[in-house]
């Protein structure tokens, strides 16, 4: 053991280069992968935070509703009634939840009364500026079409806002990036096999004499493969390691620091849990990457 | 069928209608090779260059598989021994080159304990067995030498007894003296001579006729593949 220790110290010295260039590939392509499996996981959150949640806002008329169905200033009892009733017969509506222009206001309040300029805003408008509203929860969140056109061509209905329509350029890019990532980071797990067959056909090269006598003396396959395997599973930990890491970073400084704190009313963002699900996923990839192209190449140029 | 079993036992290597061709080559470096040599032989392989002593020894090494006919080495008949197994065959057969093939950077000590190292041998074997064989070989006193601190003689030296301190059953010796001079080269026969009375067939190919007409050993000839003699107490015999 104390013999195999020794070998892999020299050989790491020997190849410290080569191995740090290992680890950077290996490190930038595990990173690359865990934000495409983070960015899967976010997909996944603001999928079911929509399912979960209102996909479309029917506003009723105020007095100062500019829309053409409300010529007749603030929605009338009777069509509020109206409105109620065609979502509750829409075979689309799951169900719909009503707010007051109290609750509109109040939660107004919460929003804006974050900043300074949306205190400025608050001071301007009471809660009758806000209008009666209805949260309304789809069937089936892709298909609002229907409720939408159906309920904005109502009287008394001010405007009718779909936050899935309005945010989804936003996670159609998220979606797209995700696979961007994806496919570089395959790009660069090939470059990190390569690199791993590299380093040990200079390895087997530069040993080629130690080896031939190892192999004219006896020594087993494994004791010859041995320190090419640990030398590999040595910079695979260490990539997994930095790469870890870097989501922590990345967890730390964008997803906590930025996203859940400034966009905290977009989607529910992902957690630390999500995080060491996929830390866990790049450790079993870096190793699998190290390991697997370590003993084929070792079996292929050690001839053992 | 009995006696043949029996015959095997006192037969470290057979060669049974042995032939080898390499891919891509029309001729055959051996063909229909039958030998057998006992334990405790002193053989010498002679014939010139391309006669096919390469190919006889990387075939008791099993380095290669023969095309047709059965190799038995120490008892195991290669063709059939499969390839994890073969560390094992190669464990009970010591082989020394004419380039020595040290480690530069080792010393003496280093470059015999790494052969018994790598079998995965305990420290108190290596300690107790390296001294002792370096004694053996003559090179006490110079176990924490580098290589190229020694002379061609007593690397080769330093050679042989990393062939024999696993005390192999079968001893290879490729042209040991081809790159020594006439006085070194009678000191390693003599070395070789010794490890030979201690029970190990010694099998040694080699151009130099000196040493094969001093030794009066048994001697093969190969020609194209062929034995062509085989005596007992023979001498070089033949100009190249």
């Amino acid at each position: 053991m104390r013999n195999i220790l020794s070998e892999l110290r020299a050989s790491l010295s020997r190849n410290t280069s080569m191995t740090i260039s290992l680890i950077v590939t290996m490190t930038v392509s595990l990173l690359l992968a865990a934000i495409g499996l983070l960015m899967q996981a976010q997909a996944e959150r603001t999928e079911q935070f929509f399912g979960d949640r209102l996909q479309l806002q029917v506003n009723l008329c105020t007095d100062n509703s500019p829309a053409a169905t409300c010529v007749g200033g603030a929605a009338t009892d009777q069509q509020r009634e109206a409105v109620q009733e065609a979502l509750s017969t829409n075979p689309e509506v799951r169900s719909f939840e009503v707010r007051t222009p109290a609750d509109n206001y109040e939660r107004a309040q919460e929003v804006l009364g974050q900043s300074e300029s949306g205190r400025q805003q608050l001071e301007t408008v009471g809660p009758e500026s806000f209008p009666e509203s209805y949260y309304v929860t789809l069937e089936d969140p892709q298909r609002f079409d229907g409720v939408v056109s159906q309920v904005s061509g109502m009287d008394g209905v001010g405007s009718v806002n779909s936050l899935r329509e309005l945010l989804g350029p936003l996670f159609e890019i998220l979606g797209n990036l995700q696979w961007v990532a994806i496919t570089i980071s395959v790009l660069l797990v090939v470059a990190a096999i390569l690199q791993v067959s590299n380093t040990i056909r200079m390895t087997a090269y530069a040993r080629r004499r130690e080896i031939g006598i190892m192999r004219l003396v006896g020594a087993s396959s494994w004791h010859i493969q041995l320190p090419f395997v640990l030398e590999s599973l040595l910079a695979a930990l260490i990539s997994a390691a930095l790469a870890a890491a870097g989501i922590a970073a990345f967890m730390y400084v964008v997803v906590y620091g930025y996203l859940r704190t400034t966009l905290d009313q977009l989607t529910t963002w992902i957690r630390w849990q999500d995080a060491a699900l996929v830390m866990g996923y790049t450790t079993v990839l870096a190793v699998l990457l190290a390991l697997i192209p370590t003993l084929v190449m070792t079996r292929k140029y050690l001839d053992v | 069928m009995s006696s043949g079993r029996l015959h095997i036992v006192g037969r470290v290597i057979r060669f049974d209608k042995v032939s080898k061709t390499y891919p891509g080559q029309k001729r055959p470096a051996l063909e229909s090779l039958d030998l057998e040599i006992a334990k405790g032989e002193f053989v010498f392989l002679v014939g010139s260059s391309g006669s096919g002593k390469s190919t006889f020894l990387r075939l008791v090494l099993r380095e290669t598989r023969p095309s047709t006919g059965r190799v038995h080495v120490a008892g195991k008949e290669i063709n059939r021994l499969s390839g994890w197994k073969v560390p094992k065959l190669r464990r009970q057969v010591g082989t020394v080159f004419q380039d020595f093939r040290l480690l530069p950077n080792k010393t003496v000590h280093e470059n015999v304990a790494f052969a018994l190292q790598v079998i995965g041998k305990s420290r108190s074997d290596i300690d107790a067995l390296v001294p002792e064989t370096l004694e053996m070989v003559g090179l006490e006193g110079k176990a924490h030498r580098m290589p190229d601190e020694l002379s061609g003689g007593e690397q080769q030296r330093v050679a042989i007894a990393r062939a024999f301190v696993n005390r192999p059953m079968i001893l290879i010796a490729d042209e040991p003296t081809g790159n020594l001079d006439p006085t070194t080269s009678v000191g390693i026969m003599k070395l070789l001579d010794r490890i030979n009375r201690t029970g190990t067939t010694v099998v040694m190919a080699t151009h130099d006729s000196s040493v094969v007409d001093q030794m009066r050993k048994r001697v093969i000839e190969l020609d194209d593949g062929r034995i062509v003699r085989d005596e007992a107490r023979g001498i070089y015999g033949y100009q190249s």
